[in-house]
């Protein structure tokens, strides 16, 4: 399946993506980098090869569903929206300034955003109940959900993947966001969550598990997860938090740290 | 104030090893102390913010004293539910911690800003509400919540403000923070939490008496004093009009007598307890007084009663 619509000359280019994250974490003084880095190539092998959407309009009736679940990870979708034309420079250079409409995590209002979901284990079962929906009208929309490990840990995490897999939702691929850390620490050492690709194996879902930050694998992954029948389809994707700047991979300081006029540089230099 | 609340959750592992502190995967700095003296008494629950509540609520049952850390977006108002069933029917001894209470996440959106807290938890039985305005304020709101037998939960808003009393304070009922200045006892200021070094501020150059409230609830009494010995009273808070300090405030002055000697509002509703026994729903209106014949009482009552005659 290849996006009906698309934005000319928008590649989403992970460097691009990256660079453009940078642009608002900086003029925003904002923390969450990492938490955005680690989900860029899958957000951009979602929006290049997956999504169908309107470039001429974010709320089109008829586009495919992209939930971000953990909801801090949102400058990674901001700046797909800078490539599709949702947003613009200027919006990304106004990131939190006073009056401004993009807030640090993800909001419903915002055009593109879908759901506010930045209390975690919120946007999952959002997604499911708009997969079910969705499957009850007949309508062959389909509908993405990105989560994070950590996030896994809460409770109606699970309950939905016991909905959508009892329910079949065949309409629905969740995507993990696999960095093996969370926000106090290492995921295995908070509240351990493994083998989770034999987690959702066990509660139904067809499941891919792969490096989250090798676009070729992402695709072939998805792609494989859409053919299947009748489950719904789970991917982990193994990433890095901080991944594509040196310094800020696999240092969960790049969690909550703003950034320097000096780590701006820096880290613009590694993505030229 | 987070400099103080760091402190004395360090005090309070040192002085008292059934004291366990839960966090929800988040707190950095404020836990530093703790976790390099008394380690094992911090556990990171991870992102599970409901289980957090039930497994605080099973440590007390067999003698733990936990204190539960969360956003207040998360601890009261996502897990209120278990705190109304796993603490406050059980009266377990737990402190709950709402940190960043009001608009401090103002950048993060919705998701984390929290107005409503106050409201969703006063019509519980048993737990108690505070709303330190300084570290003074939060020290004495601590102790108090420390040597209860029931559920606290302790609002903590925007932690920056300028300090507003000079000393430690004995207790939590509500403070002076502008009187012996103040000549103007016509009007009132009271103010909590993160209002009240603004309102104390203000009062001072107006010359205007300022009453910071530590307690929410149970609401003093000494506060429905104040407020009816002036003639008028603002109240200054960081939290939605329903539900808050005002509101409770409100519903105890709509339930004092009025100048006629009868309220202007009365109330006949449920007890704001558990009900205790098992039965009819027209049994269980009774433990509340709202089963028919008590209606028909309290109703009659009120209907045929000569001013003064009835509060
Ligand atoms: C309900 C809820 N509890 C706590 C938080 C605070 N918080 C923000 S991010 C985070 C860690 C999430 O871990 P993960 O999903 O693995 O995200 P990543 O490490 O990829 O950024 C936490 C606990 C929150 N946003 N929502």
């Amino acid at each position: 399946m290849t996006p009906q619509c698309h934005r000319p000359g928008a590649v989403f280019d992970p460097k691009d993506l990256r660079r453009h994250i940078l642009r608002m974490a900086f003029h925003g003084q904002s923390v969450h980098v990492a938490c955005a880095f680690s989900l860029v190539e899958i957000c951009s092998v979602l929006y290049s090869q997956f999504l169908r959407f309107d470039p001429m309009n974010a709320v089109s009736p008829d586009r495919d569903f992209l939930i971000l679940s953990k909801g801090h990870g949102v400058m990674a979708l901001y700046a797909c929206f800078r490539e599709i034309g949702w947003l613009t420079d200027s919006d990304l250079d106004a990131y939190f300034r006073n009056g401004t409409h993009l807030r640090g995590l993800c909001e419903a209002d915002v055009p593109g955003c879908e759901v506010t979901s930045g209390s975690l284990g919120h946007g999952l079962p959002i997604a499911t109940g708009i997969a079910f929906g969705l499957r009850r009208l007949g309508i062959d929309r389909r509908v993405y959900c990105i989560v994070g490990d950590g996030e896994m840990n809460e409770g109606p995490m699970w309950e939905s993947l016991l909905f959508a897999a009892h329910q079949k939702l065949a309409n629905l691929t969740v995507i993990v966001d696999a960095n093996r850390y969370q926000a106090m620490g290492r995921t295995e050492e908070v509240l351990g969550l493994e083998p989770l690709p034999a987690k959702f194996e066990a509660f139904g879902f067809a499941t891919k598990e792969c490096d989250g930050h090798d676009p070729k694998a992402l695709a072939r992954c998805l792609s494989d997860l859409l053919a299947n029948g009748s489950r719904p389809g789970a991917l982990v994707a193994r990433t890095t938090k901080g991944h594509g700047v040196s310094f800020m991979e696999d240092d969960n300081r790049w969690h909550y740290t703003r950034l320097t006029e000096h780590d701006y540089s820096r880290a613009l230099k590694e993505l030229s | 104030m987070r400099d103080m609340l760091s402190q004395l959750l360090v005090e309070a592992a040192a002085a008292d090893d059934r004291f366990i502190v839960l966090s929800g995967d988040h707190g950095y700095a404020l836990f530093d102390g703790l976790r390099a003296g008394y380690g094992s008494q911090f556990v990171n629950v991870g992102v599970a913010e409901q289980n957090m509540i039930g497994v605080a609520a099973g440590l007390a049952k067999v003698g733990f004293r936990p204190c539960v850390y969360g956003l207040a977006a998360f601890v009261p108002i996502r897990v209120l539910e278990q705190i109304k069933l796993d603490l406050c029917h059980a009266k377990a001894p737990v402190i709950l911690l709402g940190d960043g209470a009001g608009l401090v996440y103002s950048t993060l959106g919705v998701s984390h800003q929290c107005g409503e807290d106050v409201a969703c938890l006063r019509p519980l039985p048993a737990i108690a509400i505070y709303s330190p305005c300084d570290k003074f304020e939060l020290q004495a709101c601590w102790a108090e919540a420390r040597r209860a037998d029931h559920p606290s939960y302790i609002r903590i808003g925007k932690a920056d403000r300028p300090t507003v009393h000079d000393a430690a304070i004995a207790d939590t009922e509500p403070q002076w923070t502008n009187r012996r200045d103040a000549h103007n006892h016509e009007r009132l200021i009271v103010a909590a939490g993160s209002m009240t070094s603004i309102s104390t501020a203000i009062a001072r150059t107006h010359g205007v008496p300022c009453l910071s409230v530590p307690r929410i609830k149970p609401l003093p009494p000494s506060l429905m004093a104040a407020v009816q010995s002036h003639r008028q009273t603002i109240v200054v808070e960081e939290h939605a009009r329903a539900g808050g300090l005002f509101s409770a405030l409100a519903e105890e002055l709509a339930s004092a007598e009025s100048l006629s000697g009868r309220p202007h509002l009365a109330h006949l509703g449920l007890s704001g307890q558990f009900t205790s026994t098992a039965g009819s729903h027209e049994h269980a209106l009774s433990e509340h007084g709202l089963d028919d014949a008590a209606v028909n009482r309290s109703l009659t009552a009120w209907i045929t009663a000569r001013p003064g005659q009835m509060s």
